[in-house]
């Protein structure tokens, strides 16, 4: 008897370390995985409808204006296309140049998009003091109110 | 009593802050300033379309209401309209601009300049281009002097422009950025006149739409008042480096 739950117990030791421990597998499975990008396709072109053919561009991101994310140049027919980091959502400027001729066009990317640039508004301290004028306007209130009740 | 007293001292402490607060003005800023470019057309002269040789002695303009914008979304100058700015910089002053002076290699004109702008991407710009009231321009928005030569002829000219137009432009476009602004730092803006745009340009093919577009100089060689030959709506002088501005004259 003791030795027959000896073996119980063995038997299911030996099964959960089964279970535990990683063991490969032979079988004819599959694994699919896909990912879900933008490419964003552009055509640049002169006044007067002729392609700028080998004209340069230029592509900044939303987090940094000044420097530039991707350089490339332009196929015959004035075309190319970039798949831009939408991790950086906002404003994208895309900038092509030739023989003295240019033009930039600014691509809204990502929920939301906001540009990068530009200041305004509230300074951390005034935004604080507003918060606590509040506050202490609301506690005035409550204090106010039950020491009323109270009388 | 010594409640009250102190949450009156208290409410006096807050409303002290609040207005030093205000005063302060909040946000970055940095020198912001303005530039006007001839280009190389002015500064070392150029051959025009119908091969006359020009060289510009002085090129005087009068710029007014010089205001740079941040917007949000950018301003498209191929569109027009009114600009709506988050962040607004103007110079309050009238200003008559040689330019041609310095001589070859000389940088653009730096017209003038704002030490507290607040910080952020201009990205738009817009001017008037006026008659000027006094000066070696008065009574005119736009002088040019020279010389032409073209085939042992030598013509001087004086062009005066009386027409007054109002340029609202996109995002300077050229080898680098500009108007971005950081705390505590510099940036400018570049107002460029396109003169090739009056004259045309020997090196450009003549069916371009530049020179298609441009009287060139004959018209000027023999006029009495060169400057009424001009349209300057449809010349479309001002850039900003080889960005659009959508121009309106009057």
């Amino acid at each position: 008897m003791h030795m027959k739950w000896r073996i119980i117990v063995s038997l299911i030791c030996i099964l959960a370390i089964g279970l535990v421990l990683p063991m490969k597998v032979f079988a004819h499975g599959a694994k699919i995985e896909y990912t879900v990008s933008m490419v964003i396709e552009l055509v640049a072109a002169y006044d007067n409808g002729e392609p700028m053919a080998g004209a340069q561009f230029v592509v900044y991101a939303p987090d940094d204006p000044s420097t530039p994310w991707l350089t490339g140049v332009c196929d015959d027919e004035g075309r190319f296309s970039f798949t831009p980091d939408t991790s950086k959502p906002g404003i994208w400027d895309v900038k092509v140049r030739q023989a003295g001729h240019g033009d930039i066009v600014h691509i809204p990317i990502g929920e939301g998009a906001v540009a990068a640039s530009g200041t305004g508004g509230y300074t951390t301290l005034q935004i604080g003091l507003m918060v606590a004028c509040v506050v202490w306007g609301s506690v005035g209130t409550a204090l106010y109110f039950s020491s009323r009740r109270r009388a | 009593m010594r409640k009250r007293m102190l949450v009156l001292a208290v409410t006096v402490l807050f409303v002290v802050s609040i207005m030093l607060a205000g005063c302060a003005g909040g946000g970055a800023v940095g020198t912001l300033q303005f530039h006007a470019n001839g280009e190389d057309f002015v500064r070392q002269g150029f051959v025009s379309k119908d091969g006359w040789s020009i060289n510009f002695d002085h090129v005087y303009i009068t710029l007014a209401d010089i205001t740079a914008y941040q917007t949000d979304p950018p301003y498209d100058p191929h569109t027009g309209g009114n600009i709506n700015g988050k962040v607004t910089v103007s110079l309050d002053k009238v200003y008559t601009v040689d330019l041609a002076e310095g001589g070859e290699d000389a940088p653009p004109i730096l017209v003038d300049e704002v030490p507290d702008a607040p910080a952020g991407h201009y990205n738009t710009i817009f001017w008037r281009m006026v008659r000027a009231t006094s000066g070696p321009a008065a009574g005119y928005s736009l002088v040019i002097i020279g010389t032409a030569e073209k085939d042992g002829q030598s013509v001087d000219f004086t062009i005066n422009v009386e027409e007054e137009c109002e340029y609202s432009c996109g995002e300077y476009v050229g080898d680098e950025r500009k108007g971005i602004l950081e705390e505590s730092g510099t940036a400018d803006l570049e107002m460029t006149f396109h003169f090739d745009h009056i004259f045309g340009d020997a090196e450009t093919p003549p069916d371009d739409e530049l020179n298609l577009g441009a009287p060139g100089f004959e018209p000027f060689a023999d006029a009495a008042e060169g400057g009424k030959i001009l349209n300057m709506a449809e010349l479309h002088l001002g850039h900003v480096g080889e960005g659009h501005c959508h121009c309106e004259c009057h």
